[in-house]
């Protein structure tokens, strides 16, 4: 069993790997570069050497190319750095062949100082995002020139709430291991995924930080800092990061350099929102759906049945646009907001129609598909034998058929919970949910490609797990499959 | 004519409903079973055999229904049984059924003990403790060796012979009056046909029951049956013992029945098949269900339903040809040979004879 699932677990990393990586090569060699400066204001505000030089940096910064100015050419390859810097030297035309002899390609500025750069291939473009992508934090990580003697150790020492934690000295995070009241409860800061940074919308931000970091305005409370003052502050101090410059005001509060922190919102992130309600409304829709699949089946062609089907035909056939705007215009006249944002994530009745609408658009299929699992068992030998046995009707449901019509069931099951994170597009955009929904469409359109390729990495994966996740739960629910893998089968 | 009779079925008559055509399965039968005695029931697929024994639990299909008749078991009528909840009293309490496919027959997802034990509980209202150690007895009893190791396993672990001892324990497990085999063999292989068959027997000496055996198989008629009960186009046609069915059968059909039997064919010799086919249930049939395909059909089998002619006090048949006015038939060789041929092809290694 542990060997079949090592070999399933390796198995999904590939496909992972290779999916990603073809994404990655098509959007970095399919979207037009040019395009993805075009929305950045301050880009288009430029003109000349400068406007050349930012673009060129900018490439080089989101991945495209390897960029190099004059100056950084003299400095890497020159011994004498003043001599290189005068344009037609000797020294200048050395640097600037061994260059073009690397591969680079030289260009000029109007200025007459020469930069080269370098394109990747799409090798090393897959290459680039798999060496950067898993960030494993330790003493060594940190290394600032102007902080010579930084501490560099691991240690574990209670924290600011009383409760032991791991910290660092010298890591990147000041926490590596650490508990809090918040689910789930268990944090750690050790490894992280760096998918490099959002660009041009929210430009810089890590794009991990973009869809996980809280949404709104700041909680601000009395908080104290490490140096004993307390002060009115959003920082939430256990994402502690390393900060080279420290100010006086840094000084004032923390007693070390990690003075970086992230802050407390009051809206929970994009992830989590479209997880509320993807995970409200599955839990809705399996606690509604699968008892009226149950009852259908139960029910054949009585008027239940039929009053099921009618359902589940209106829901399927009805465009899930229409369907928002109809349940929309009804519950509107119960008080309840049309947009999430007007009573905002505090008020329970932002909640209600988005719900419903998820819920609704759901269940049907579930419906259908447990009724006719039931049906289909309800035919069986087994059924006929026990039913001959002299068990009631409600036993042979309860006790035969329904664990073997839950077994298709069960297997989809992890695959919903974990894809809620996805969101749901077209209810979040009627609703103006700032869930995760959006997100892929926006990211496309706003040629985010870090965001995109991102995205694609977290959904590619959920996904692939949350398939082997459910094979997984087969095992347990269905005594005949089993994962010993023998030789010769 | 049967002495202290278990169950006894009166004037049955049994409909179904096909889209919107009623076919009549089951025409008018009146049959006694006696206790303690094993009744065979032989006749082609479609002849009603099934149907016959499913209205005595009412397992009857949904579109089916019992449109005339009584079904006498316990001093009482079984047919006034109008719901499931009435049923469960009779169903694997008082009559078990054994299926024909043990590999389906059997829950896959749920443990071969919990299977055992729910009927015990449920019928005799024991603790899950008490039903356990009753089924370990019974899987024992059943031939399972090493039952409780096996208590807990899935019917998939087992094979297909085990598991119809399985389907057989369960049926055995509330100590049932009569038990119906509908055709408990078919799906095994010759020599589990065998193992099976004769725990049947032997379980039904000591556990007291009475058998109804559904077969095609002729080969277990002779093995096992008491009486044999020939059935065709929804009526029984001729009814007696065992060695009035092999070796003084009257019914044509009963002759060709025997006949068919390929182990009687000679090398070289076509193998004897009834021409025809059965008729069709949907239509009124009138006069004789067979005669279209009889060989000795009179002119009034075409007209008038035969009735009941008793050749002794054991066997009867329904033809015209037992009619006193009726020209005297020859039964085909076949039959009046049949004695003598089982005989000879029991000597190459054979069941035949054993009884």
């Amino acid at each position: 069993m542990r060997g079949y699932i090592l070999k399933r677990i390796l198995k999904s990393c590939i496909s992972i790997f290779l999916v990603v990586s073809i994404v990655i090569a098509m959007v970095f060699t399919m979207i037009p570069r040019n395009k993805v400066l075009e929305s950045d204001t301050s880009y288009r505000k430029l003109t000349g050497d400068t406007r050349t030089s930012f673009m060129y940096s900018k490439f080089e910064e989101l991945g495209y190319m390897d960029y190099l100015r004059l100056n950084d050419m003299c400095t890497n390859d020159s011994d004498n750095y003043e001599a290189c810097m005068v344009n037609g030297s000797e020294e200048n035309l050395k640097v600037i062949s061994t260059y073009e002899n690397k591969g680079y390609t030289i260009e000029y500025q109007r200025n007459g100082n020469a930069f080269a750069y370098h394109e990747y291939n799409i090798f090393e473009l897959i290459w680039h995002f798999w060496q950067r992508l898993i960030v494993i934090d330790g003493p060594n990580a940190i290394q600032d020139e102007n902080n010579p003697d930084l501490e560099r150790k691991i240690y574990i020492e209670k924290d600011f709430n009383g409760v032991p934690a791991l910290q660092c000295s010298g890591c990147k995070h000041k926490y590596l291991v650490y508990l809090d009241g918040k689910f789930p409860f268990i944090h750690q800061n050790w490894i992280s995924l760096n998918f490099g940074t959002s660009y041009p919308t929210k430009a810089g931000a890590n794009v991990l930080d973009v869809i996980s970091e809280g949404q709104g305005s700041q909680v601000v409370v009395d908080t104290e800092f490490p140096t004993g003052v307390v002060v009115q502050s959003a920082y939430d101090l256990h994402t502690a990061t390393y900060k080279s410059a420290i100010d006086h005001l840094d000084e004032n509060k923390f007693d070390d350099h990690y003075a970086n922190c992230y802050s407390n919102y009051e809206s929970p992130s994009m992830i989590n929102t479209s997880y509320i309600f993807g995970l409200v409304s599955l839990v809705l829709a399996y606690a509604l759906g699968i008892p009226a699949g149950i009852y259908m089946s139960r029910n054949k062609d009585k008027f239940g049945d039929k009053l099921g089907v009618v359902f589940i035909n209106l829901v399927t056939a009805m465009p899930s646009l229409a369907l928002i705007f109809f349940v929309r215009s009804i519950v509107v006249n119960f008080g309840v907001p049309d947009k999430f944002p007007l009573l905002g994530f505090k008020d329970i009745r932002s909640y209600i129609s988005p719900t419903i609408i998820l819920t609704l658009l759901s269940m049907p299929g579930l419906m259908t598909w447990i009724r006719r699992y039931m049906l289909d068992q309800s035919n069986s030998d087994y059924v006929k034998f026990a039913k001959a046995k002299g068990l009631s009707q409600r036993e042979i449901f309860t006790k035969h058929i329904l664990k073997n019509a839950i077994i298709p069931i069960v297997n989809g099951i992890p695959g919903s919970i974990i894809l809620c994170i996805g969101g749901a597009f077209i209810t979040e955009s009627a609703f103006a949910i700032p869930g995760m929904g959006k997100m892929l469409p926006d990211s496309i359109n706003k040629l985010n490609n870090n965001m995109v390729i991102c995205l694609v990495f977290i959904f590619s994966a959920l996904s692939i797990f949350s398939v082997l996740l459910g094979d997984l739960l087969m095992v347990i629910v269905d005594p005949r499959i089993q994962l010993s893998a023998k030789k010769g089968d | 004519m049967v002495n202290n009779p278990i169950l006894s079925v009166k004037n049955l008559e049994v409909k179904f409903k096909v889209r919107d055509r009623v076919l009549t399965a089951i025409r008018n039968i009146s049959l006694d079973f006696e206790e303690h005695k094993v009744v065979a029931i032989v006749g082609e697929s479609g002849s009603g055999k099934t149907v016959f024994t499913k209205t005595f639990t009412g397992m009857l299909d949904i579109n089916g229904e019992v449109t005339q008749g009584e079904v006498w078991f316990e001093g009482r009528n079984l047919m006034e049984i109008k719901d499931d909840k009435g049923w469960e009293e009779i169903r694997g309490k008082k009559i078990a059924t054994v299926f024909q496919d043990p590999m389906t027959s059997l829950n896959p997802v749920r443990t071969i003990g919990y299977q055992i034990s729910e009927v015990i509980m449920k019928h005799q209202g024991k603790s899950k403790e008490e039903a356990k150690k009753e089924a370990l007895e019974l899987m024992d009893k059943v031939g399972i060796k090493d039952p409780e190791r096996r208590y807990d396993e899935y019917p998939f672990q087992y094979s297909g012979g085990m598991r119809q001892r399985i389907v057989i324990a369960i049926a055995l497990a509330c100590h049932p009056k009569i038990l119906i085999c509908d055709e408990p063999t078919t799906a095994l292989d010759v020599t589990i046909q065998a193992q099976i068959i004769k725990l049947i027997k032997d379980l039904a000496k000591e556990y007291d029951f009475t058998t109804i055996y559904i077969t095609h198989d002729l080969g277990v008629v002779a093995n096992v049956a008491d009486y044999v009960a020939v059935m065709y186009g929804g009526q029984i046609i001729e009814f007696g013992t065992v060695e009035d069915i092999f070796y003084d059968s009257r019914h044509p059909y009963t002759w060709g029945l025997l006949s068919s039997l390929p182990q009687l064919g000679l090398k070289g010799e076509e193998l004897f098949a009834i021409r025809g086919t059965p008729p069709s249930l949907f239509e009124k049939i009138q006069g004789d269900a067979f005669a279209p395909r009889s060989n000795y059909s009179l002119k009034i089998d075409f007209l008038k339903e035969p009735p009941i002619f008793n050749v002794s006090d054991t066997h009867w048949a329904k033809t015209w040809l037992l009619d006193p006015r009726a020209p005297k038939v020859e039964p085909p060789l076949v039959i009046k040979t049949l004695h003598q041929r089982m005989l000879d092809m029991t000597k190459k290694g054979g069941v035949y004879g054993e009884r």
